[in-house]
């Protein structure tokens, strides 16, 4: 059943997405004239929005219930039987994973806790606790799983700790104008001084709801649940990213928090990018809606559906999925 | 991953806590029979009565003090009271102090011997040309100016001082009140050899008095600077005494910086440098203590302090200079409610040993006590030790002390030795310890990759970030600043390559 399941959902079936604007590049002049997906507050703001940046968009892309035309929606990444062990125990985690993810699409992957969900985040960007034992990755076209960490960062993925580490006498600052100047490098612009980078990055503190002085803080050190969320998605918002996983955004959020954190997210997406959030509760699905949501289940994907499957699990569990 | 270590660097932890930690009141007696501490086993007494072996003199050393005496008795024409007192107490104990040895617990982990295979000169009057003094660090503070352990007066600036103050060298104290107090409070604390090779060398006395209730806004920069020296490799070493009294009345408030450098190159030579802090009843003292000594030095230093009830001593000190350093910091609790808190940063980037020898003795109740040590060996010769000792005596009921060390080895065969030691006697204490030496942390090095900044810069900003702890602590903005920078510039080129 497993195979059969996993197998159906490396290649998307319906729903799927339309991207009416995707041949636009991203700089290019955006109206964006129809969220087809029903939001329920703020669809009628959205369709009056004059976008002249995708990358100051405020809602979610556009997503299509059903009419998908002629184009296919371009890959972005491409998850096939992937499986992994802890590096330390040789403990295997992830038996045989697919996922296919196309630009502008929002996943979801649920599951109980210790059915690999985390473990295959962390894979993804390269964490030296596991190891991988099999399958492929494939990022842009590239080969993910030959990348060094950073290579993966820079080449446009992200991941948000679920627990992210703190790192005293580092102050987030500088920690920030780091891992934007290794960015820049890489695209081949001048690195910012600290000067220069301060004047980038205090506009997108609103971003976040977070006031000027957790600049100077040592990056995580003595920050609340919340806080470090808040960080994390500030991390995101200062480097951008095609691809963007959400290692359980909402944990340990009050529901003012996790508005915040969401209306973030919503904000930096655009039609091009992509979200896979992980998550336990339905609420913030409810914030960010996903396109496909996945259930992994004993390190792999068991049931792929839309919102419907989070209504499921929310009512009646885990085992009703397991039974269907 | 490439973060992880390749070496088997040497290490030895000796955690010695000799009574069991109870954090609640605890339904037992006080132990009746007092575990005697290990350290006092080889410790050298000055009453010769007591310690038979050590009565015998040692000719090298009674060699060096009379070496000492005739460079001092050549140059001052009438000598202070207290600094005569200084002078006697500290001959007499010279007669019954050898030079340590590696059996000497006190020096199990630090090898002097090469100073007594070095040709010591004292050092017999002050630098007549001051073409090399470049290099004394620049400051906007009232300063003064210790040149191969002589106060000079042309370069310090010593203006703005509030009323009562007092802040020079012993033989410009006028007042007659100032004079007795120093009197009755100089050298009233045993040291080791060295602290009283300091009291027989010493030319003169820097004085910082505080009178009570008086708050000091702007910090007393101490700049020690050597301009004596042998080439490096030679074996000449001359020796300076600078020495220190700091005495603060009840209430009283000062900031104290001491920044010992060194001249260009790296020259030979010993600065053998005391300072005694008293602080009154409800008075507070920092203490910031930049130590930045040429590499082929020795630079030995002794900080005792003696805390009144109520008082606060802060030091915060970061030592990155001399061959060998070491530095013994003894704090003596003398009433209740006092507040130590000690952080301290080595950094041991060549061939060279950097030692913390701390005590802090608690005999009263209610004293707080925060010990944070930190020490980075990135040179495969280079060394760090660390023994810090803290006694709660009977009386120091509801101690709270805590002390944590760390240390960062970089390279194959780098060496540190800690021996955090605790004593407890009282039973109604809440004292904690750690030690832990490592090299980077994994997962702090995977949230730099993860976020496309790479190993190397990832290393960097880490180790940079282990002392950094410390350096932030430092109390005053431009001092801050400097050592930073200087810690960078010492590590930058250690650092380049190390990962690949």
């Amino acid at each position: 059943m497993a195979l059969l399941n996993s197998s159906c959902c490396s290649t998307p079936p319906p729903p799927s997405s339309l991207l009416p604007f995707r041949k636009f590049t991203s700089n290019s002049l955006l109206l964006r004239v129809s969220a087809l997906r029903p939001l329920r507050r703020h669809s009628a703001q959205n369709r009056l929005s004059l976008r002249l940046k995708a990358s100051i968009a405020v809602e979610s892309p556009a997503i299509s219930g059903s009419d998908r035309g002629g184009d296919s929606p371009k890959l972005l990444l491409e998850v096939k039987d992937l499986s992994a062990v802890i590096a330390e125990s040789k403990q295997p985690i992830l038996k045989g994973v697919n996922l296919t993810v196309c630009e502008g699409e929002i996943h979801a992957i649920m599951g109980k806790n210790g059915s690999g969900k985390s473990t295959f985040a962390k894979v993804l960007v390269g964490h030296p606790d596991y190891e991988v034992t099999g399958g492929s990755v494939v990022f842009k076209g590239e080969n993910l799983l030959e990348m060094d960490p950073e290579e993966r960062s820079v080449a446009g993925l992200f991941m948000s700790f679920q627990s992210p580490v703190e790192i005293p006498g580092v102050s987030n600052i500088d920690f920030l104008n780091m891992a934007y100047n290794a960015r820049r490098r890489k695209l081949g612009l001048p690195e910012l001084g600290p000067i220069e980078f301060y004047g980038y990055i205090s506009p997108k503190l609103d971003i976040v709801n977070m006031k000027i002085e957790f600049l100077n803080r040592n990056v995580n050190e003595g920050f609340s649940g919340g806080e470090r969320k808040r960080n994390e998605i500030l991390q995101l918002a200062v480097l951008g990213a095609d691809f963007a996983i959400l290692d359980e955004i909402d944990s340990g959020l009050d529901v003012d928090a996790l508005r915040d954190v969401a209306k973030a997210v919503n904000g930096l997406l655009t039609p091009k990018k992509s979200v896979l959030m992980i998550t336990h509760y339905l609420r913030l699905l409810e914030f960010i809606k996903p396109t496909y949501i996945h259930v992994m289940e004993d390190g792999s994907i068991i049931r792929t559906g839309d919102i419907s499957i989070a209504k499921v699990l929310e009512k009646e569990g885990y085992k009703a999925i397991a039974a269907a | 991953m490439a973060a992880s270590t390749f070496f088997t660097p040497n290490l030895c932890i000796t955690p010695t806590v000799s009574v069991s930690i109870s954090p609640s009141p605890s339904k037992f007696a006080t132990p009746r029979s007092r575990t005697r501490p290990r350290t006092t086993k080889t410790r050298v007494l000055t009453q010769p009565s007591l310690t038979p072996l050590a009565s015998l003199s040692d000719p090298f050393v009674l060699e060096i003090a009379e070496t000492l005496e005739d460079s001092i008795s050549s140059t001052s024409t009438s000598v202070p009271p207290p600094l005569q007192k200084l002078r006697h107490t500290s001959s007499q104990s010279l007669l019954s102090t050898p030079w340590p040895s590696r059996k000497d617990e006190p020096f199990r982990f630090t090898d002097t011997s090469f100073i007594k295979h070095s040709h010591i000169q004292p050092i017999s009057s002050p630098p007549q040309s001051w073409n090399h003094l470049g290099v004394l660090p620049e400051t906007q503070l009232p300063n003064l100016a210790i040149v191969d352990g002589y106060v000079v007066n042309s370069l310090s600036q010593l203006s703005e001082l509030p009323d009562g103050v007092f802040f020079g060298s012993l033989s410009s104290l006028k007042s007659e009140a100032i004079m007795k107090r120093v009197s009755e409070f100089v050298s009233n604390v045993e040291g080791d050899l060295f602290w009283s090779l300091n009291g027989v060398g010493a030319p003169d006395l820097v004085v910082v008095y505080v009178p009570a209730d008086c708050r000091v806004e702007s910090p007393l920069h101490l700049r020690y600077f050597s301009v004596e020296g042998g080439d490096s490799g030679s074996k000449k070493l001359p020796i300076s005494n600078p020495r220190v009294l700091v005495l603060v009345e009840k209430g009283g408030e000062i900031g104290i910086i001491e920044e010992y450098v060194g001249g260009d190159g790296n020259k030979c030579y010993w600065a053998n440098s005391v300072m005694e802090v008293v602080i009154g009843e409800g008075a507070k003292v920092t203490h910031s203590y930049i130590q930045s000594q040429s590499l082929s030095a020795v630079h030995i230093k002794w900080t005792s302090v003696q805390q009144e009830s109520a008082s606060t001593y802060e030091l915060i000190e970061v030592s990155t200079g001399g061959k060998l350093s070491r530095h013994n910091v003894h704090v003596q609790q003398a009433g209740p409610d006092t507040v130590t808190e000690l952080s301290t940063f080595h950094l041991s980037f060549s061939d060279q040993t950097q030692d913390l020898h701390s005590r802090l003795v608690l005999d009263h109740p209610r004293g707080f006590s925060r010990q944070l040590h930190k020490c980075i060996v990135a040179h495969s010769q280079g060394q760090a030790v660390f023994d810090g000792n803290i006694k709660v005596n009977r009386f120091a009921q509801q101690t709270d002390a805590g002390q944590l060390t760390r240390s960062l080895l970089l390279e194959p065969r780098a060496t540190v030795n800690v021996k955090p030691n605790l004593q407890i006697i009282a039973d109604d204490v809440k004292c904690s310890h750690g030690a832990a030496i490592s090299d980077l942390e994994e997962n702090q090095l995977f949230y730099f990759q993860a976020r496309g900044i790479d190993l190397e810069t990832a290393r960097k900003a880490l180790v940079f970030s282990f002392g950094a702890e410390v350096i932030e602590r430092l109390p005053y903005t431009s001092i801050r600043k400097k050592v930073e920078s200087h810690i960078k510039e010492l590590l930058n080129p250690v650092l380049k390559g190390s990962t690949s």
